[in-house]
């Protein structure tokens, strides 16, 4: 019942323009993750969600409902913010409290509601401590659990794990799937760090520049990504991506290169060309390589190489094989050249890797 | 003598300092506390004691002479229910005009806001001996001059006081408003739930600040007044200058002694969130 749907969205800041005719549909009960570099303009999007600042013009639906010009409050939605926004003068109950007081809520089922929410999110022990007596976890349980206590149609959460340690933000970042899947509501959740994009998203919005760069789900995002932006924005290290001799690219994935020491071990690669070892980082389960190309149209270029096996020295040489299904092909306009609706440009750029004429 | 080794030399050098540094702070604190001491002991000499030279530094005879004396001579509870009334009532009517003022300032935007700021802070500084004569006439125009009314209106919006709060309100983070607005709260509740509250700090020292000033005024009631019975209690303070032959001191004394202690204690009670306000400090 949360459907959010956005229609020519315009925003302006002055004379700046952070958001230019944007469409886009959120489905009902969706974990949508907005997911950019700072100044893409997600956290905007998100506000205009929230009325909290308004799009310049342009329509917002929610549930079928018309709401861009509706009051914050009135929307039936909750925001957790990036530094949890929660009211230092009130206690911990009282910021739960406080959303309900102003919707009239009666005071026995106000104080129902408070029970259930503190015991969910294990705050029943701190409802009568003042904010600054908490840990900043805790700190998040409240701006959570003050959110979850209104039972809103559409959650907005504005970077809401950047502010933990290490640790607990994997922590969290599980415990807010498992409670969006008890919850069963619409989600949008804004992010610049793909990694939790990645893992708790049912659809990820990549946006860059205030345009949206592909809206899909994490296994589609990274597999079958639309444009250079997507793939290399998507997976760490970043996508491989070099310049073909028809002004086009192609790109491969780190963990996607098999390193040889010699040339013919991986006969079925289409890219195959060779290479120096320049770095090595062990990093436990996996070994990273920085690789300096030596032959080919590609030579003195580098590339990253992420391998399960830790077989290879600094100053090496080997070889660099990418099978074809493992290569991604994009066009002079950086948009990506699918073997399924552009065959014939997916033809030619097999064929200008492979050092024949088109 | 042996010589020093550096050690021995930057130790010297920094109980140099320190001690400089305390004899300082001592210098300044007897140049401020002295006439509030001297105030205290001359209002419990006899009257012959204080025209004593060389002068005493403590009472020889002490002697409440001059508490009974203002007490006396003076009807000294009406001229403070004058000034606790003027004072109580502008602080009162300040709380709604400067906090939402403030408020305004601080969290909206709005056009001709920039003028409208400049004027508040050109009020601020324009002195009210520039403005008396004219403000005068109009209250006599309006036929409120037998009243209170000429102490009370004119200062009823401080511009320090919303500036002070203005400052407070600006370093509580916007997404509290937000999100205060998310969780369906009006501006108005926003401003008493949420704002004042957590300027508690502030709040006290523009409050301390305006009863102090209206507690002390002087030059504005005594060009606002002239019936006896509207007069605060630094105008009948000043009389006991006149009452008798020559000045009596120990009367003075005892008068000023009177006039000055409520402030001290409030200061006393409020000082630390005066510190508080001067240096805010924000949850993180």
């Amino acid at each position: 019942m949360g459907e959010i749907v956005l229609k020519n969205i315009n925003k302006t800041f002055g004379n700046t323009k952070v958001l230019e005719n944007l469409n886009l549909k959120i489905n009902d009960g969706e974990f949508a993750v907005l997911v950019g570099a700072s100044g893409c303009g997600k956290t905007t999007l998100l506000r205009i969600i929230a009325g909290i600042g308004p799009a310049t013009s342009g329509e917002l639906y929610i549930d079928g409902e018309e709401v861009s010009d509706l009051a914050p409050g009135k929307r039936n939605i909750a925001m957790v913010f990036q530094n949890y926004a929660i009211y230092p003068n009130m206690t911990v109950k009282g910021n739960i409290e406080f959303g309900l007081k102003n919707n009239h809520v009666p005071k026995a089922e106000r104080e129902r509601l408070i029970a259930e929410v503190a015991e969910s999110v294990g705050l029943t022990e701190y409802l009568k401590r003042k904010p600054n007596a908490l840990s900043g976890g805790q700190r998040q349980r409240v701006a959570l659990a003050r959110a979850m206590v209104k039972n809103p149609k559409v959650f907005l959460m504005d970077e809401p794990l950047s502010n933990l340690d290490a640790k607990l933000r994997v922590a969290m970042r599980s415990e807010l799937i498992e409670l969006h899947n008890k919850l069963k509501t619409t989600f949008v959740y804004v992010t610049h760090d793909q990694v939790e994009a990645m893992s708790m998203a049912d659809t990820i919005i990549l946006m860059n520049k205030g345009v949206i760069q592909q809206q899909a789900s994490p296994e589609e995002i990274y597999d079958d990504p639309n444009n250079i932006f997507t793939a290399q924005f998507i997976g760490t290290p970043s996508m491989n991506v070099l310049p073909l001799k028809n002004d086009c690219h192609v790109g491969y994935r780190p963990e996607k290169v098999v390193l040889t020491t010699e040339e013919k071990q991986k006969p079925e690669a289409v890219y195959r060309e060779k290479a120096r070892i320049v770095t090595r980082e062990m990093l436990g389960s996996e070994t990273l390589y920085k690789v300096l190309i030596t032959s080919g149209d590609h030579q003195n270029q580098t590339v990253m190489v992420k391998s399960l096996e830790d077989a290879f020295k600094e100053e090496q040489n080997v070889w660099v094989n990418v099978t074809q299904e493992n290569l991604y092909f994009f066009d002079h306009k950086e948009l990506r050249i699918r073997e399924t609706d552009r065959a014939e440009a997916y033809a030619a750029c097999v064929k200008c890797l492979k050092g024949e004429e088109p | 003598m042996a010589k020093l080794t550096k050690k021995q030399k930057r130790k010297i050098k920094r109980a140099a300092g320190s001690t400089v540094n305390l004899l300082f702070k001592l210098f300044v604190s007897v140049l401020f506390l002295f006439p509030f001491y001297w105030m205290v002991t001359t209002s419990f000499k006899p009257y012959l004691e204080t025209l004593k030279f060389p002068p005493t530094l403590w009472p020889q005879d002490f002697t409440f002479e001059g508490y009974i004396h203002v007490f006396q001579e003076l009807d000294i509870l009406s001229y403070i229910k004058n000034t606790l009334i003027v004072t109580g009532t502008v602080i009162v009517i300040q709380l709604f005009v400067n906090v939402p003022a403030a408020y305004a300032f601080a969290k909206w935007k709005f056009k001709g806001q920039g003028l409208m700021w400049g004027i508040v802070m050109t009020g601020f500084m324009i002195p009210g001996q520039l403005t008396f004569m004219t403000v005068y006439f109009m209250f006599a125009d309006w036929g409120i001059l037998r009243t209170l009314w000429p102490q009370i209106i004119p200062t009823c919006a401080s511009a320090f006081s919303i500036f002070l709060l203005r400052q407070n309100f600006k370093q509580i983070p916007e997404e509290l408003v937000e999100s205060a607005k998310l969780d369906g709260s009006s501006e108005w509740k926003i401003l008493w739930r949420l704002m004042v509250p957590m300027s508690k700090a502030t709040m006290v020292t523009t409050i301390l600040f305006s009863f102090i000033n209206h507690w002390n005024a002087y030059f504005w009631p005594l060009v606002m007044t002239r019936d006896e019975s509207l007069k605060p209690i630094t105008l009948a303070i000043e009389r006991l200058k006149n009452l008798e032959q020559g000045l009596n001191y120990t009367d003075i004394m005892a008068g000023n002694v009177i006039l000055v202690l409520p402030l001290v204690i409030l200061f006393l009670l409020a000082s630390k969130k005066i510190i508080q306000a001067m240096a805010y400090r924000g949850m993180k």
